[in-house]
């Protein structure tokens, strides 16, 4: 078993230096295609798609597509290794697939590279904008400047919190930030083993759904310029607010996200609340069996009176440049995003958590869950995901930004520096590695 | 005098070789003990009790779940490993005996030559082969097919280098000459008579070639991209790649990878009796 793993650390690495190679090789014109929308004729007979994603079970949903249209087949790829390292190369080598799954967050990245197709010549594309929550809708489109991708699933985000714990201490469950804080210092007194949560400095994406809670808008783009603006007074809020928590030493900075140590820590009943988002529902349900019954899904603790709310990933399934049959895809990609059949299916195998409105009201997402307490869980994220700010934008080098963030909120966490020095690295960031790829940016404000 | 201290010195340096060794094996039999806990335990168990020991037996209902799963696709990956590791082995091993055979055998021009050609394409990894033989594959339209992976692993320079050492060693010219007297052609004198006294060494051929591609990785993930093509280790490690959406994948992944390592110890146990000669044999030469 350790030799497999090791081969595979060794062969992942070799595969991304041996394909960067052949990305090189291959010659990758990309002279003439401008950013103007696509013809969209249908095919004359039969087509096949190529689709990417990394949807556990996603192979049996598009089967069920294939039984019904025999005139436009799908061939799925599984990427989830390497997603968007295989995209790139694929892209470099100009042998990508007509539909590929892209975070959110990667849109703006991605689509500076001219990775996208603009699917707004089908009309069917344009219509779809009312079958989708707003604001993946709007992030999808940049602001409705074309149809570059169509929704896929999000992460509206809530609070899980273990009843028991908050009853056994005799504290209320907390609507706000301050009353959270407040319940920390509780609990933490009354038992020192005890936290509320715990702050994963190497989870940049989790931060960014925090700041996005509270606009933050880190990102706009006017005059055909990148306004960054991370380093903002919505941001630096959110991120003193966590010092704060650090500091006080109220929530813990030792543990990641999903791993092992969290799982045991949650298990020895040492924190009692974790920050998540929908997709988070079967972690806790799978690999804690023994707690059913304990937890609980709230709202997110709001900022003040403002009841926004923030999102923690979730995908699109994206246009992407060279596909050769837009009509197809668009049909394919709006049937597999909106329709309640596939809908259901992506969340049952996959556990997705659909960004589509037809997907917010399937009959899996409106029932109680066992595991807690027969709650109906998900109508707290669907009234997340109505919640959300719609004009948060992302930046197009948002991978670069992540880590730098990541970077100095760990030395934060360990006491070099503090959160709001992170996003001031993260807005220095942001802005050089946007003028190292020539993209023109200003500092916000 | 000196008897008892030689005696004694032999003793200590036996017990310090022994403990040596029982920190070896403890050292290499670890994970796979790791790997056998952890594989009886459900998901729910697996983050919440010690690793290293047993907790709630759930073996049988993992590799239930393991087998069915996604229409039983890990089936289909432990058929497809064998196909790949079984056939390619076999063919390969046949086609370095022929190799060895020849240039242990025969005398013509360039043999030599060749052999230096053969020997210096041991030192080449296959890691490093994957992407010209991608490029030559996606050319002729054969990735993404059995062929893909089969093919590259039938071939093996150090089969043939250990094939030559072992005929020249073991089958002595004078019974070639003699078959050939006899009458019987050059494919007859190789398998009816250089065939039987090359064994060990063939079986350790075998061996080479099945468990490096059974443990194969790096190519069926450049070649292959229908999941019913895959063999277990690039199954497994997409499965891997999905744990976080799906967290129930992970006691499958390694449930999985218990159940992919037994078929090589099986193979191990069964022809060690051979392996150890011929492995000696190689070494000798």
């Amino acid at each position: 078993m350790s030799t497999t793993i090791t081969r595979t650390r060794l062969a992942v690495v070799a595969a991304a230096a041996s394909i960067a190679l052949l990305a090189g090789c291959s010659s990758s014109d990309d002279s003439s295609d401008k950013t103007s929308a696509a013809p969209c004729e249908p095919a004359k007979g039969k087509v096949t798609l190529q689709y990417w994603n990394t949807v556990p079970g996603m192979d049996k949903v598009v089967d069920l597509w294939n039984k019904k249209n025999p005139n436009i087949q799908v061939e799925t790829k599984n990427i989830s290794n390497d997603q968007y390292g295989t995209l790139g190369n694929a892209l470099k080598a100009g042998k990508a697939p007509d539909l590929s799954q892209v975070g959110y967050d990667e849109l703006p990245n991605l689509r500076t590279q001219n990775a996208f197709v603009d699917a707004s010549a089908c009309k069917e594309a344009t219509a779809a904008k009312s079958k989708f929550v707003p604001w993946t809708w709007s992030q999808a489109s940049f602001g409705g400047t074309g149809v570059f991708a169509m929704p896929q699933d999000t992460g509206p985000m809530a609070l899980f919190v273990r009843s028991d714990i908050f009853k056994k201490y005799d504290v209320a469950v907390p609507k706000t930030w301050d009353e959270y804080e407040a319940a920390a210092a509780k609990l933490h007194k009354a038992d020192s083993s005890l936290t509320m949560t715990f702050f994963d400095p190497n989870n940049a994406e989790w931060f960014n759904g925090l700041l996005w809670q509270n606009k933050a808008e880190m990102y706009s783009y006017a005059d055909n310029k990148w306004q960054v603006n991370v380093e903002s007074d919505q941001s630096k809020q959110v991120a003193e607010y966590w010092q704060k928590l650090i500091s006080d030493k109220l929530v813990r900075t030792d543990l990641a996200n999903g791993s092992t140590q969290m799982y045991a820590a949650y298990q020895k009943d040492q924190i009692a609340s974790y920050v998540g988002a929908a997709w988070g529902y079967s972690m806790f349900r799978d690999n804690l069996p023994k707690q059913a019954g304990k937890w609980s899904i709230v709202p997110m603790p709001t900022w003040g009176t403002d009841g926004a709310s923030g999102d923690w990933g979730g995908s699109t399934v994206a246009f992407m440049k060279g596909s050769k049959h837009l009509y197809e895809s668009v049909k394919f990609n709006t049937w597999l995003n909106s329709d309640p059949e596939a809908l259901a299916l992506e969340n049952k195998l996959g556990g997705l958590y659909p960004a589509a409105n037809a997907g917010l009201k399937l009959p899996a997402l409106s029932q109680g869950v066992p595991y807690y307490n027969n709650e109906k869980i998900f109508d707290v994220f669907a009234d997340s995901s109505n919640k959300i700010d719609t004009s948060f934008a992302w930046g197009p080098t948002q991978k670069t930004v992540n880590l730098a963030l990541q970077d100095a909120m760990a030395k934060a966490a360990a006491g070099d520096g503090t959160l709001t020095d992170a996003l001031a690295k993260a807005q220095a960031t942001a802005l050089k590695s946007m003028k190292d790829q020539a993209i023109p940016a200003t500092a916000g404000k | 005098m000196s008897n008892p201290s030689t005696i004694r010195e032999s003793r200590v340096s036996r017990t310090a070789v022994m403990a040596l060794m029982f920190l070896l094996a403890i050292y290499f039999l670890l994970p796979i003990y790791f790997l056998i806990v952890a594989a009886t335990k459900p998901q729910g168990e697996l983050a919440s009790t010690n690793g290293l020991a047993f907790s709630h037996f759930n073996l049988f209902d993992n590799l239930r779940v393991l087998f069915t799963r996604s229409d039983g696709v890990f089936g289909r990956w432990v058929f497809n490993t064998v196909i790949y590791a079984v056939l390619g082995a076999a063919v390969g091993t046949l086609i370095s005996a022929l190799c060895g055979y020849a240039l242990a055998k025969f005398q013509f021009r360039g043999r030599e030559f060749l052999f230096s050609v053969i020997l210096g394409g041991v030192l080449v990894p296959t890691t490093a082969l994957a992407l010209p033989l991608f490029l030559l594959f996606s050319a002729t339209g054969i990735v993404n097919t059995y062929l893909a992976v089969f093919l590259p692993s039938i071939v093996s320079p150090f089969g043939v280098y250990l094939a030559r050492i072992f005929a020249n060693a073991a089958v002595p010219q004078e019974l070639i000459e003699s078959a050939r007297l006899d009458g019987a052609g050059e494919f007859r004198t190789f398998f009816s008579v250089a065939f039987k006294m090359m064994t060990p060494a063939l079986v350790t051929i075998f061996l080479f070639q099945f468990v490096a591609i059974w443990n194969n990785f790096f190519l069926p993930m450049v070649m292959l991209q229908k999941e019913s093509l895959f063999p277990i280790t690039l199954g497994l490690y997409e499965w891997n790649g999905q744990t976080a959406r799906a967290p129930l994948l992970q006691e499958s992944v390694i449930t999985g990878s218990l159940v992919s390592i037994v078929p090589v110890i099986i193979v191990f146990i069964l022809l060690q009796r051979f392996w150890r000669t011929g492995l000696a044999a190689g070494s000798l030469r």
